[in-house]
């Protein structure tokens, strides 16, 4: 067996797997399966199944590989706006097991590279991302909550993160801790069935309770080299970042379609009074096509560590937001009363949209981030 | 003032004057006279020879006009110092929006407010927005004003007199042309026209790190440097002896730093000027801790180690940064300075699919109306090209100013002709250098005079046709570092 068998992982989706037929295949699990559910996940069942279908389908290893290289973003992007349409939350879940599995895919340790990656990539095993906290530690907004304490080569982590989402008994997250007494951090894998693992309720939200999010406890959680992702991680983020936040649009332009395909339905019977609302479905139909195109462009160079183009990263994410808190708001414009319904999608989507611009980075994030990078820097 | 008003006034002088240029807005006061044009403090302006030319932007004596310095505490500031938008933006009514408070975002706004006082106005600053002389930042110290002096006018103060609402220390991220919307980190704008005016931004070659290498092209920036630099002389490198890395050396060595010029080319000004003239400022930087160092290739900078511990009796610092040369010398310098040119940074140029230059850095508009090559964009001073140059001088932008709002208010336009060159003015005080005419095309220099008052030179077309005139004096008193 040559080095570069060894090294190379494998494949994570079916390679004969064309980016239509994902579509197609996503597509379909979301306007059946997972519509059927979409009310339930709101309230607070997780769609393990849907979850599972979307990772057979391909929704989830689209962006990974070969090897350490990028796949294909534009289609992992894609197949999140296609969940996200019909159920903002489970669209949000597929982001963080996209995301989780770049980690997996970039951490370098053949200990995670390997089966781990394969079995995340296709949706055999679930995982989620506890990178909120990092994110704002990185900008200067809150400090870093897990601490690990570095024995005989090996970390201890204690501390608590807060909201982290698509857990389970069975599931992992990519988190990072501070390195006790050290100028460094640890990028590990943080398996949920891990001794010293508690995973705590968290209040009720406004929307996406079947997200399966959950206060994560650490006492005394052994991490050993089959988890480092990063160590140290700062420069490893750095790499990752960009890709991160740019996977997230998905989600955005997801739920934005969705909110103008409920206000084409109600075009019929309400369109000769909608006419005189803002924000018209034509209107935020061409505005998210632009988008699209600036973020397909963008799709094509997810590790280009460029300062534009990470602010170019950043004001997609933060247009889709705005985008999706416009539409969601307009559709219930558009749909009136039977939008106000407890059962309308139409109302889920407005809390949906509001998740889309709170969840790290937030709208307010996202432009302080693009203050810090456009100061140059000068001498201190 | 008249004398029943002012009986005590009567027997004495008149009170001094204040004259401001109308090109460029710097103000001429009797009281201060113009060192560097040799005019001495308390020369009336009407006492000024008539080929006098301003000192910034090197327009006669004509284009001044009596200027009394507003009262203080008179206007009432509509903007602070962060954006003070109540309405959304979205539901005001489109306007002009302009990007940048320089010289050039300031000089449209007034433009366009004289050509109609209704028209509503949103200024977009990455920067406080304060108005100040940029090209003051290079000679300031030969002109004895203190750092703290260089603000003309407060942004807030600018912003009420001209009924602009600004967006301060807001940066501009993207444009979406078919919706006509600029996104900003404030939230986004709406407009009806657009006009860049964010300048150009300062190229650093990747041998030099940014967080150890000044850059001086905002006033930021330079109080920052001149903070670093106040504790006492210290040895600074000046990478680049172009027109600023000339000017910063001459202006920084009168503040008494001993400074190392350092270029690729063998003689200073060697882009813009004949050997002659570079010859001249050589000799009268003799009498200034200059030290010109051409021929010479930057390949890195190290930083030394830690200074002595705080609260030990210090000796004289050591140095902070090691600049390596490709000869194999290093220097041992306190600070180092880049002047190796400008850019207009493309990011927004290319949101917006505008017509770029690459090569030259900036984006591309026409000549007489500034037009960019997207519908209602509009752009002017340093970040634009025209015909394949970037002109990156004040002078232009009053023209460019009155042609971009006599096309966005549908105006006719005022000035048709191709604008004359700009006025290249060296303001290197050892030896100051004006240049009027065309430095383009095939041509050669040839001496007129070369004697210890005057060099004075002329740039002649193969056709023996005079393209340019080089005039250099010494100052009648030599200037001398600061003790």
């Amino acid at each position: 067996m040559d080095l570069a068998e060894l090294k190379a992982p494998p494949p994570a989706t079916p390679r004969s797997t064309s980016p239509t037929s994902v579509l197609d295949a996503v597509r379909e699990i979301a306007d059946g399966p997972l519509m059927a559910v979409a009310d339930a996940v709101d309230r607070g069942t997780y769609p393990r199944e849907v979850m599972k279908k979307l990772g057979a389908a391909g929704a989830y290893g689209a962006h990974l590989g070969p090897g350490a290289e990028a796949g294909d973003y534009m289609l992992a992007i894609r197949a999140m706006a296609e969940v996200s349409r019909v159920c903002g939350a489970t669209g949000f879940m597929v982001w963080c097991q996209q995301v989780c599995g770049l980690y997996l895919q970039q951490s370098g340790n053949p200990a995670l590279t390997g089966r781990v990656l394969a079995a995340h990539a296709c949706g055999d095993r679930l995982g989620g991302t506890g990178m909120s906290n990092p994110m704002k530690a990185y900008a200067g907004i809150e400090p870093l909550l897990l601490k690990a304490t570095p024995v005989a080569g090996d970390y201890r982590v204690n501390g608590t993160l807060p909201w982290v989402s698509n857990l389970g008994q069975d599931h992992y997250s990519g988190t990072l801790a501070a390195v006790e007494g050290q100028d460094r951090e640890l990028m590990f894998l943080l398996r949920c069935d891990a001794p010293g693992v508690t995973l705590r309720e968290c209040p009720s939200f406004s929307a996406m309770e079947g997200t399966n999010t959950w206060a994560l406890r650490c006492t005394d959680v052994f991490i050993g080299a089959d988890e480092v992702i990063a160590d140290p991680a700062k420069a490893w983020i750095a790499h990752v970042r960009a890709g991160f936040i740019l996977l997230q649009t998905g989600f955005g332009l997801g739920v934005t379609q969705g909110a103008i395909d409920s206000m084409w339905r109600v075009e019929p019977a309400l369109g000769h009074v909608n006419q005189y609302l803002e924000d018209r479905p034509d209107e935020l139909q061409a505005e998210l096509d632009t988008l699209t195109a600036r973020i397909e462009v963008l799709a094509k160079t997810p590790f280009d560590h460029g300062k534009a183009y990470l602010i170019d990263v950043l004001d997609v994410r933060l247009h889709a937001s705005e985008l999706a808190l416009r539409a969601a708001q307009s559709a219930l414009m558009h749909a009136g009363a039977r939008g106000y319904l407890l059962s309308s999608d139409v109302q889920r989507r407005v809390r949906e949209s509001h998740f889309v611009a709170i969840v790290s980075p937030a709208i307010k994030h996202l432009r302080l981030l693009i203050a810090q990078l456009s100061q140059a820097e000068m001498p201190a | 003032m008249s004398a029943t008003l002012a009986p005590s006034l009567a027997a004495g002088p008149e009170p001094w004057q204040q004259f401001i240029c109308r090109v460029c807005g710097l103000i001429y006061d009797e009281a201060k006279g113009d060192a560097d044009s040799g005019l001495a403090p308390g020369t009336r302006f009407q006492d000024i020879p008539d080929d006098w030319a301003c000192p910034l932007c090197g327009v006669g004596k004509a284009d001044f006009e009596p200027y009394t310095p507003p009262a203080a505490g008179a206007p009432r500031p509509v903007a602070a110092a962060h954006a003070t938008t109540t309405a959304p933006l979205r539901r005001a009514t489109p306007g002009v929006v302009i990007v940048g408070a320089g010289r050039a975002g300031w000089q449209v706004a007034q433009a366009l407010r004289e050509g109609d006082a209704t028209l509503p106005i949103t200024v977009v600053s990455a920067c406080t927005g304060d108005v100040y002389d940029k090209p003051t930042l290079s000679v300031a110290v030969a002109r004895g004003l203190d750092v703290g002096t260089l603000v003309r006018e407060s942004a807030a103060h600018a912003a009420a007199r001209l009924g602009v609402r600004l967006l301060c220390d807001t940066q501009a991220v993207a444009i979406d042309v078919p919706r006509r919307r600029l996104r900003t980190t404030r939230g986004t704008l709406r407009y009806g026209h657009l006009v860049l005016a964010h300048g150009a931004a300062p190229v650093l070659p990747a041998v030099l790190p940014a967080k150890d290498v000044w850059r001086i092209n905002d006033l930021t920036a330079y109080r920052a440097m001149r903070a670093a630099l106040a504790s006492g002389p210290q040895r600074v490198a000046i990478v680049g002896a172009g027109l600023v890395g000339c000017e910063l050396a001459n202006d920084l060595a009168l503040a008494g730093h001993d400074i190392t010029l350092l270029d690729l080319q063998p003689r200073p000004l060697a882009a813009q000027l004949p050997p002659a003239a570079s010859q001249r400022l050589l000799q009268a930087w003799q009498g200034l801790p200059i030290h010109f160092e051409g021929g010479v290739q930057v390949i890195g900078v190290e930083r030394c180690a830690a200074s002595p511990m705080p609260g030990a009796l210090r000796p004289p610092s050591p140095p902070a940064l090691r600049l390596r040369l490709q000869d194999g010398r290093a220097l041992a310098v306190d600070q180092i300075v880049a002047a190796t040119g400008l850019r207009a940074p493309g990011r927004l140029a290319s949101s917006a699919g505008l017509a770029f230059d690459a090569a030259v850095g900036g984006i591309v508009v026409d000549a007489a109306t500034l037009a960019t090559s997207q519908p209602r964009i509009h752009a002017l001073g340093d970040c634009v090209v025209v015909h394949g140059q970037a002109s990156r001088y004040i002078e232009p932008i009053a023209r460019q100013s009155r042609a971009i709002a006599a096309a966005v208010l549908g105006q006719p336009a005022t000035e048709a002709r191709t604008p004359p060159p700009p006025v290249l003015r060296v303001k290197t005080s050892a030896f100051p250098i004006t240049v009027t005419g065309s430095l383009l095309g095939a041509g050669r220099w040839m001496a007129l005079a070369n004697t210890a008052e005057e060099l004075r030179l002329q740039r002649l077309s193969p056709d023996g046709a005079v393209l340019a005139t080089l005039v250099a004096r010494p100052p009648r008193q030599a200037p001398a570092p600061a003790a």
